[in-house]
């Protein structure tokens, strides 16, 4: 899938807002995402993930390729709050959490264990930043700022 | 998930890699017999081998080295007039099997063929066509041998008028019912796999319980090393090999066999030749446009959005993972016994040769020319007496068919 030229970043850029700007830099313009499917590929540091809006207009920001089998979930089916995988439904929240499994044997807890590399993300004044920095990011600090984690 | 070193072994296919080794014991599909109309001077691309179809001096066709530039693209078919034989190369026997030129590229004598269905039936029954895959053959091979995908990947919202469905993947009725396949694997997504080795690889069978005290059974096998056999409709099976160009790249060899009615050969290679181009039999819907993905499509019709071709939705999920799966990162399931199953014999087979102990799968066997089957079919039965149901259903096409289906 092509890669929207915006979300190619050299992690140089990023709002006057934050303290540290070079933990957080721009992957896509808020607008990216007007559209009736809102799902983007990200390429961020070499890393490949996707972005997309779940029900909630809430930002997932995760790893493109299926845990399962390595299916690439940029064409997944944005349903049900989440990205879901079309190979074997797997279905991921916007935390990259699998939360359903429906070709394994009804009762199965295996999907608890499964979790997609996550990036945090935030969305200020039309465009979106992920989180670069080690460790996770002061979600305080961006709470009292108006950001969304 | 495995090692690096485990996934280099089982997927690489050089001719001093591992798993390259146990391919090469084995015939491989090379061309078919429809590239050799324009002459006998076909470019043939093979397992990391650049390679011609042509005739030797006693006017035999054989599979002779050609001269290469490194840059070469993986499908590299030159014109005939462009080829050079490279005399130093190593030169393959071949066999013609029913449109489909097999060649053997391993030591010593080749195996004889086993003697299954689409090799026995006539050629008026088989047809054979071809498909190129931008990945590694591993991840091609075990799509094939996974049958819960089928219930997600390939599934359709709607269902099709299942009498237009000649010569397409799931488009007939199930079994004796009328319910159409579509409608069976939408609705029943979580089988029951049942793996068995055999001798010729894996019997697998998928079991969908559905309702009313009946389950749909599927029987699809695993053809050691890299093919399978699997049912396409009630009249017709796929036997399908996904054969390495290099370690990123691979062809579908397919022979479409049918137990009662010749096939449409015409109609067959029409619609298959409407997806492909030539001469290098690429697919025209692939990762550089998208698949001719549309979201629109996705949350109305298919699964995919990829429309209705289910080569197509396959394509993406091996093609989607990368040159060559990164298996480190994979987390296996239930749905996958068989493919568990499957790196299992792989893994024995390349220790039996590293060790020269322990035999490979048909190899050995001096009846291998009387492996027939494999059973291959749908049925839906009562829920306890699924195995008799199969095999009766596989009896009475068996019994039905012009050609000797014998078993």
């Amino acid at each position: 899938m092509r890669s929207n030229q915006l979300l190619e970043t050299d992690g140089t850029s990023g709002p006057e807002q934050f303290d540290d700007t070079s933990l957080w830099v721009v992957v896509a313009q808020s607008a990216a995402l007007d559209i009736p499917r809102p799902v983007l590929p990200v390429t961020l540091n070499g890393q490949r993930l996707v972005l997309f809006r779940d029900d909630d207009g809430q930002l997932g920001l995760i790893g493109r390729n299926c845990p399962h089998r390595g299916a690439d979930l940029c064409f997944g089916r944005l349903e049900d709050n989440g990205l879901r995988c079309p190979f074997h439904g797997w279905h991921f929240d916007r935390t990259g959490q699998c939360v359903e499994q429906p070709a394994e044997p009804v009762g199965s807890q295996m999907y608890q264990q499964i979790k997609v590399p996550m990036i945090a993300v935030v969305e200020r004044g039309g465009v979106i930043l992920a989180y670069v920095g080690k460790g996770q990011p002061q979600t305080e600090m961006l709470h009292k700022k108006g950001g969304t984690l | 998930m495995i090692s690096q070193d485990l996934n280099d072994r089982i997927t690489r296919i050089g001719p001093d890699a591992p798993a390259g080794a146990v391919l090469r014991r084995y015939w491989q599909p090379a061309a078919l017999a429809e590239e050799l109309a324009q002459g006998d001077q076909v470019a043939v691309n093979l397992l990391g081998e650049r390679l011609v179809l042509t005739r030797n001096d006693a006017k035999d066709l054989v599979l002779a080295t050609r001269v290469a530039t490194p840059d070469e693209p993986p499908a590299f078919y030159p014109d005939a007039k462009d080829i050079a034989i490279d005399p130093q190369g190593p030169v393959y026997p071949v066999e013609n099997r029913k449109g489909l030129y097999f060649a053997y590229m391993g030591p010593g004598t080749p195996p004889d063929f086993p003697n299954f269905d689409c090799f026995r039936a006539p050629d008026s029954h088989v047809f054979a066509f071809k498909g190129l895959w931008e990945c590694n053959w591993l991840q091609a091979l075990e799509i094939g041998i996974d049958p819960a995908h089928a219930s997600f990947l390939h599934r359709f919202l709607e269902d099709e008028d299942t009498s237009e469905g000649y010569g397409k993947q799931f488009r007939d009725k199930a079994a004796h019912t009328d319910m159409p396949m579509t409608q069976i694997l939408r609705e029943y997504p979580r089988p029951d796999i049942d793996v068995q080795e055999t001798e010729f690889g894996l019997k697998i069978t998928a079991l969908r319980n559905l309702d009313n005290g009946l389950t749909h059974v599927r029987v699809t096998n695993q053809i050691f090393p890299e093919a399978i056999c699997i049912p396409m409709s009630r009249e017709m099976t796929i036997t399908q090999w996904h054969v390495p160009i290099d370690d990123k790249n691979c062809y579908w060899y397919t022979m479409f066999t049918s137990f009662q009615n010749p096939v449409n050969k015409a109609l067959m290679r029409e619609q298959r030749l409407k997806e492909h181009r030539l001469p290098d039999y690429a697919p025209l819907k692939n990762r550089a446009n998208d698949y001719h993905y549309d979201p629109a499509e996705q949350a109305s019709a298919t699964y995919t959005g990829m429309g209705l071709d289910i080569n197509v939705h396959d394509q993406w999920a091996v093609e989607g993972m990368g040159c060559i799966q990164d298996r480190t990162q994979e987390h296996l399931g239930r749905s996958d016994a068989a493919i568990i199953r499957y790196r299992r014999m792989l893994r024995a087979a390349i220790t039996a040769l590293e060790s020269g102990e322990g035999d490979l799968p048909m190899l050995n066997d001096p009846l291998a020319s009387g492996i027939v089957g494999p059973l291959s079919n749908d049925a839906i039965t009562n829920s306890d007496d699924w195995q008799n149901a199969s095999q009766q259903a596989d009896m009475a096409r068996r019994a039905a068919c012009p050609w000797d289906a014998t078993v």
